[in-house]
């Protein structure tokens, strides 16, 4: 099986002020580990370079009005007074100099892994720097400034009109990428979240379905905020493959945010390690079993930059290019960046049983999880069974 | 409020508006005059209070009673009517005082402009509490003096982040009320603490003892 990495150092670019919490050295930190453990070695995987999206390619999930403000802004380098029209210039999403240079390079990474994998030449492919999936057609939000995968998705159904499975287990509901195919039959959207009850955006409940043509294509499983990794698990094998099975994807689109885990500053979920090997390796299995193998990977949210992300992300490479990682951090990356870390670097790349404390209401957090998921089969699945079969 | 709602006549049968409440999947139907005026309202349990009951009579007829009584035998003539100006809260009231489910909206010359019912005031009900811009949600506790929102919206805006939606709940707790406040910001930790540090109550789940001690804050 040949698996890319797609990576351009160009992306490090995507970058708000010096002190935001959505930071580019995760990516670099990531890469540098993936090299460091062997994990690009052999002819199966190979790294890959991003190329900028075309015009066409952004427009056809954002309006032209926005693609040019976001042109603008970026080549007046700061917030000239319509950025709040559009979600920029909030402290979340500010405006910054080549913003649309470089998050043009960014969707156009994420179609690049689409083409490698559409056309055969590779399985399955990552780009580590997309997954901006809060941008909505005419705004930015919540750090995204485009929106990479619903721009890879219509690109997949205009160039092979394939259905589209999409996956996002950001602890973030993934409201932009649903928004943008609110209506459309033929692309399945499945977030796991924490429940928007407090959490950012404060969307992605049971009932938000789907609309219209695609009312049924929308599947959400909030979680509670204290969920940890064996809820989490067990409800996304009980999920993923039935939803699979029943809307039978030709490609699925995987979104692979990380701040779930429970050392994340903007969340309150209690994930470990573990959650992200497993997620990935149930996602591969369905797309083995379904659709050729065939996932197109992007990164998402993760803001324990140093703790975390290189180590999550290493593990979902590892799953996508089916090779088995080993548990030792390599000396030499932990050399090379423990001076620039403010926080001790791990030097297992999975986190241990038990290493961080459970949580007191563990049962109660159990039930609400399973009544939820049961809430959306009940809704949801019916629908989808009933259409995707052609009933 | 729903604009230019299906109607009937007084002289409609009560067949007809059976008929109506069926097709349409409605429970009010407004009964007007010639001239478009409001006479009267009858709901689908009025025509159900009417029929006569399917143990003492046969099909055919109640089926002949639906088609020969007019409307007009049956519907509420004093009818609770809200006008287009008013504000929400007062159609809430009314719907709520009179344990009714619709009220009629009609003009300065009582004519029929349309119809508020239970699930329009529902769904206005939850566009206030959810909001319809992506949002972080804070519970904070205040105490029930004046000043207080403002000290909190101050602290927000001093911190540069927008209010999407605020929501001051009934007092739960004597001297205490519990203000729902969505902030457009994907990272409200800044905000929360500078809220905690002049000394409100925030419910945020990261404020979870155990969750603090994981971070070292």
């Amino acid at each position: 099986m040949k698996t890319a990495l797609l990576w351009d150092p160009g992306v490090l670019e995507y970058r708000f002020r010096p002190d935001h919490p959505f930071n580019p050295k995760r990516l670099e930190l990531t890469v540098s580990l993936i090299e460091a453990m062997g994990l690009l070695d052999g002819t199966d995987h190979c790294m890959v370079p991003l190329r900028p999206a075309t015009h066409e390619e952004l427009v056809r999930v954002h309006a032209p009005e926005y693609v040019a403000a976001v042109r603008r802004l970026g080549a007046a380098g700061r917030d000239t007074g319509e950025g709040w029209r559009w979600g920029l210039g909030t402290d979340d999403t500010p405006v910054f100099p080549g913003m649309h240079d470089v998050t043009s390079l960014v969707v156009g990474g994420t179609i690049r892994a689409a083409e490698l994998v559409m056309s055969g030449e590779v399985t399955r492919a990552l780009n580590l720097a997309g997954g901006l999936h809060h941008g909505h057609r005419d705004r930015a939000s919540g750090f995204c400034v485009y929106d990479d995968l619903a721009a890879a998705i219509a690109w997949i159904r205009a160039a092979h009109g394939a259905r589209v499975m999409y996956i996002d287990y950001d602890a973030h509901h993934g409201d932009g990428v649903q928004g943008i195919f609110y209506g459309d039959p033929d692309v399945l959207t499945l977030s796991i979240h924490e429940s928007g009850r407090f959490l950012f955006p404060g969307t992605g409940f049971v009932d938000e379905l789907g609309e219209g043509e695609g009312y049924g294509y929308s599947l959400n499983l909030p979680l509670d905020p204290s969920t940890e990794d064996d809820s989490w698990i067990e409800l996304h094998r009980d999920l993923i493959p039935a939803a699979a099975e029943a809307f039978r994807p030709d490609v699925i689109v995987l979104q692979n945010g990380c701040d779930g885990h429970t050392l994340d500053p903007l969340t309150h979920l209690r994930a470990t390690t573990r959650l992200y090997e497993e997620t990935v390796r149930t996602v591969c299995e369905v797309a083995d079993r379904l659709c050729g193998g065939r996932v197109v990977a992007t990164g998402g949210g993760g803001y324990a930059v140093w703790q975390v992300v290189p180590r999550a992300w290493t593990l979902v490479w590892a799953g996508l290019s089916g090779q088995e990682a080993g548990n030792d951090v390599p000396r030499a990356w932990l050399d090379r960046w423990q001076g620039e870390s403010p926080v001790l670097l791990p030097e297992r790349l999975r986190d241990l049983p038990g290493e961080f404390p459970a949580v007191p209401r563990r049962a109660e957090v159990e039930a609400v999880n399973r009544r939820t998921l049961e809430s959306l089969r009940r809704q949801a699945l019916p629908l989808l069974s009933g259409w995707g079969m052609g009933f | 409020m729903t604009r230019g709602p299906v109607t009937v006549t007084p002289d409609d049968t009560l067949a007809h508006a059976l008929r109506l409440t069926r097709e349409h999947r409605i429970r009010h139907l407004p009964v007007v005059d010639g001239g478009g005026r409001l006479v009267g309202i009858l709901s689908d349990r009025d025509i159900r209070l009417a029929m006569p009951s399917p143990l003492t009579t046969h099909d055919a007829e109640r089926v002949d009673f639906l088609g020969r009584t007019p409307i007009a035998a049956v519907m509420i003539r004093e009818v609770v009517t809200a006008s287009g100006h008013d504000p929400v809260e007062d159609a809430a009231k009314l719907l709520y005082r009179h344990r009714i489910g619709s009220l009629p909206v009609v003009d300065a010359a009582g004519r029929l402009e349309g119809i508020l019912t239970e699930t329009d005031l529902l769904h206005a009900f939850v566009q206030v509490l959810g909001g319809t811009q992506p949002s972080s949600r804070l519970e904070v506790a205040l105490p029930d003096r004046p000043g207080e929102l403002a000290r909190v919206v101050g602290i927000l805006a001093a911190h540069n982040v927008n209010i999407v939606g605020v929501l001051v709940s009934p007092v739960r707790v004597r001297d205490e009320k519990t203000v729902i406040v969505h902030v457009g910001t994907i990272d409200p930790r800044v905000a929360v603490e500078a809220l905690e540090a002049a000394g409100f109550v925030v419910g945020w789940p990261s404020l979870e003892e155990d969750v603090r001690a994981l971070l070292g804050r």
